[in-house]
C-alpha cells in the first residue's frame, strides 16, 4: 500500500467518524423523544431518558390526541389540530394562487414599475416579522377581525405573498414568451391564458409552493399565537401550552407524544412529495 | 388595395432605435419576405403588424382598416412563431382549435377546420397526441395549422424554418410554397436565410438597421442590388467587389479597362469618379480574350459547381467554374466579366449607381 493512498484511507476514516457523529448528534433527541412518548409515566420518571421503554404502548398518544389538558380545556391536542387544518387549507391555497397570479402578470405582461414592484417585494421577503407585528394588531383591531380566522388566513397570505410572487416570477419567467404571443393572437386575455395555457404548465412549480406554504404555516407559532385568537389557536400553540402546562405531574410522555403528533403533517408532506419538490426546483431552475 | 400597409413606422427601445419611418405597401397575395441579418429590425417590425408590440409612431391597416391600436387578436392575423410555441399541455387537436374555442366559433365548424387543416398538412394522425410527442417538422407543421385555422386575411412567419435541419428546411420550404399557391393567402415572412427568401418570396424587402434598404421582386433585388448592402447580403456564394475609377464609359480597375456596355446608370455620373464595382461569381467566365489576367488561388469545389478564387491586382475575385474546367487548374489565367452584370456602387452613399 503506497503512503498516498493510505493517507486518503485515513482520510475517509476520519471523514466517516464525523459523520456518524453527526448523524448520533441530530437523531439521539428524536430517538430520546420517540421512546418517551412510549413509556408510561412511571417508567418516565424511575429510568433515565436514555433506557428503551420496556413494555411500548401508545398510550400516551391516545391521551394527547384525546385528553390532554391545556389549561382547563382537557380535549387533546386534536383540538389544536383542526384548528390548524381549518387555517392552512384556505391559507395554503389562497397564497399560492395569489402568488402565482403575481408572477405571471409580473413576468409576462409588461406592467409599468414591474421591475419596482418586485423589488419592494424581494424587501418585504426579508423584513423581520416583529417590525410589522403591532401596527398589524392595530389595523386588524380597528377594521374589527383581529382574533378571528380570517384573520389569521389574511396575515399568513400576506406574509406568504413575497416568497410565492417570487417563486412564480422565476419559474415563469423561464417560459418562452412565444407562448404568450401565440395565445394572444388565439384571442384569449389575461385570464385565460393563466388558466389555459399557464397554470396548466406549472404543476411542479404549484407542488413546491404548496409543501413550502403546508410546512411554513403549519409550523408557525408567532403568528398563530397573535392573531388566530382564542377559538382558532393552532397545533403548535397548544402544544407549549400543553407542555407548560404544570397542574400535577408533569407528564413527559404525553408531552413527547404530542410534539410528535404535531410534527407529523410536515414530515408526511414531505416524504410524500420529495420527489416533486426536487423536480419542481430543477425544472424551474433548468429549464421552461 | 393593399392588404397589410405599414407607413412612417418608428419604434424604439430607449435609445435605440429599431425601426425608422418604414413603409411598406403589401398586395393581396403576396409572400412578402422581410430579410436582414439579426438584429436589424425585421422580426420587431412583424411583431408591431402583428399588434404584439406598440408602435412609437405610424399607422399598421390591414385590409383597409387601420389597427395601429387594436388588440392583435382583433387584426384578422394569424401568426406562426420560431420556437412554433405550441401550448405543451394540450393535444394537437386542441393546440389546432385554442383559437376558434376562445372565440366562440360553434363546434361543428371547429371541426371542420381543424380537419381541413389537419387534411392540408398531413398532420390527420396526430391530432391526438402531446407536442412532446412530435418531431421538429411535425410541430412545424402543428404550428402552421394553427394559423391556417384561423382562417386570416393575413399570415404572419417569424423564422418558422430556423429550428429545423437542413433536408427538412428544403421540404418545408416546398410545402410553404404549395401551400401559398393552393390558399392564395398573403404572407409576411421573416428569415435572415436568403435561399428561403429567394424561393419563396414573391417581394422581398431587405432590411438593415431598422431601415428598408431595397423592396423588390427577388430576381430584382439579385440582379440590381439598391445598395451595397443588398448586394453583399443577397446571394451565395458572394457578389465580388472590386474599387475602381469610372472614367468615360468604362471602370478602372487597376491597370484593367473594363468597358460598361451601356449600363443603365439611375443618376448621372460623374467623370472620374470613385466606384464599386460588383460583380457575381457566374458572371466571372474564363475566357482566351478575357479583359483581366489573373492568378488562380484555390478551388472550392461545391458539387455542381466550383468555386475558383483568383488574384486580381490588390482584389480577390472567385468564379463559378464547371468542376471538370476547374480541376486541375492553375497559374496565370484570363478572366472575362460579364458587362451585363455589372453593379456600381457610390463608395460613400453605397447606393446603387
Amino acid at each position: 500500500m503506497t503512503a498516498a493512498s493510505r493517507h486518503a484511507r485515513i482520510g475517509r476514516i476520519g471523514l466517516y467518524a464525523l459523520l456518524v457523529w453527526i448523524c448520533l448528534f441530530f437523531s439521539i433527541p428524536l430517538l430520546v423523544v420517540i421512546s418517551t412518548s412510549l413509556k408510561t409515566s412511571d417508567e418516565v420518571r424511575t429510568f433515565s431518558i436514555f433506557t428503551l421503554p420496556t413494555a411500548p404502548s401508545i398510550a400516551a398518544w391516545i391521551k394527547a390526541w384525546s385528553s390532554a389538558c391545556t389549561g382547563l380545556n382537557c380535549g387533546g391536542v386534536r383540538v389544536g389540530f383542526w384548528n390548524s387544518v381549518r387555517i392552512l387549507i384556505p391559507s395554503v391555497i389562497i397564497s399560492v394562487l395569489a402568488g402565482s397570479i403575481t408572477g405571471y402578470a409580473l413576468s409576462h405582461w409588461r406592467l409599468r414599475g414591474a421591475n419596482v414592484i418586485m423589488l419592494l417585494l424581494l424587501i418585504c421577503a426579508f423584513i423581520p416579522y416583529q417590525v410589522i407585528l403591532y401596527p398589524l394588531v392595530k389595523m386588524f383591531s380597528t377594521i374589527g377581525i383581529y382574533s378571528s380566522l380570517p384573520c389569521i388566513i389574511a396575515v399568513h397570505v400576506v406574509f406568504g405573498l413575497p416568497v410565492m410572487s417570487l417563486l412564480f416570477r422565476n419559474f415563469y419567467t423561464g417560459l418562452p414568451e412565444e407562448l404568450i404571443k401565440a395565445a394572444r393572437i388565439d384571442g384569449a386575455g389575461f385570464w385565460r391564458i393563466f388558466a389555459f395555457v399557464i397554470l396548466p404548465m406549472s404543476v411542479n412549480i404549484l407542488i413546491v409552493a404548496t409543501i413550502l406554504q403546508t410546512t411554513g404555516i403549519w409550523n408557525d407559532y408567532l403568528l398563530g399565537l397573535i392573531f388566530a385568537g382564542r377559538d382558532n389557536i393552532p397545533m403548535t400553540v397548544q402544544l407549549n401550552a400543553i407542555a407548560t402546562t404544570s397542574t400535577g405531574i408533569i407528564e413527559y410522555n404525553v408531552n413527547t407524544a404530542a410534539a410528535l403528533l404535531t410534527a407529523l403533517p410536515p414530515l408526511i408532506v414531505y416524504f410524500v412529495s420529495g420527489r416533486y419538490f426536487v423536480r419542481g426546483i430543477t425544472a424551474g431552475a433548468v429549464k421552461g | 388595395m393593399s392588404a397589410v400597409s405599414v407607413s412612417g413606422l418608428s419604434k424604439s427601445f430607449g435609445h435605440l432605435h429599431v425601426l425608422k419611418d418604414i413603409h411598406l405597401p403589401i398586395d393581396a397575395g403576396d409572400f412578402t419576405v422581410l430579410l436582414g441579418p439579426s438584429g436589424c429590425g425585421k422580426s420587431t417590425l412583424l411583431n408591431v403588424i402583428a399588434g404584439l408590440e406598440d408602435t412609437d409612431a405610424g399607422i399598421v391597416e390591414i385590409d383597409g382598416t387601420d389597427v395601429t391600436h387594436r388588440e392583435p387578436s382583433r387584426r384578422g392575423i394569424a401568426m406562426v412563431f420560431q420556437s412554433y410555441a405550441l401550448y405543451p399541455t394540450m393535444s394537437v387537436r386542441k393546440n389546432l382549435s385554442f383559437g376558434l374555442r376562445v372565440r366562440s366559433v360553434p363546434r361543428r365548424e371547429v371541426a371542420r377546420r381543424v380537419n381541413w387543416a389537419a387534411n392540408l398538412l398531413q398532420i390527420d394522425e396526430l391530432l391526438d397526441r402531446k407536442p412532446s410527442q412530435l418531431s421538429g417538422g411535425q410541430r412545424q407543421r402543428v404550428a402552421i395549422g394553427r394559423a391556417l385555422v384561423q382562417q386570416a386575411k393575413v399570415f404572419l412567419f417569424d423564422e418558422p424554418l430556423s429550428n429545423l435541419d437542413a433536408k427538412l428546411r428544403a421540404e418545408m420550404r416546398v410545402e410553404l410554397k404549395r401551400l401559398h399557391k393552393e390558399l392564395g393567402a398573403t404572407i409576411l415572412y421573416v428569415t435572415h436565410d436568403q435561399i428561403e427568401a429567394m424561393t419563396l418570396a414573391t417581394r422581398i424587402a431587405v432590411m438593415r438597421d431598422g431601415r428598408i434598404e431595397q423592396y423588390a421582386v427577388p430576381d430584382d433585388v439579385y440582379e440590381a442590388p439598391a445598395t451595397l448592402f443588398v448586394a453583399s447580403f443577397v446571394g451565395s456564394p458572394a457578389m465580388n467587389f472590386m474599387r475602381g475609377r469610372l472614367v468615360s464609359d468604362a471602370v478602372h480597375v487597376g491597370s484593367a479597362q473594363l468597358p460598361l456596355n451601356g449600363y443603365r446608370f439611375r443618376s448621372s455620373p460623374m467623370d472620374g469618379q470613385e466606384v464599386i464595382l460588383g460583380i457575381r461569381p457566374e458572371h466571372v467566365v474564363l475566357a482566351q480574350d478575357g479583359t483581366i489576367e489573373a492568378e488562380t488561388l484555390f478551388m472550392e469545389p461545391m458539387g455542381a459547381d466550383t468555386l475558383g478564387w483568383f488574384h486580381f491586382g490588390e482584389h480577390r475575385l472567385s468564379a463559378r467554374l464547371i468542376p471538370q474546367v476547374a480541376r486541375g487548374m492553375s497559374g496565370s489565367v484570363r478572366l472575362q466579366l460579364l458587362a451585363d452584370h455589372f453593379s456600381l456602387f457610390d463608395p460613400s452613399t453605397e447606393a446603387r449607381l
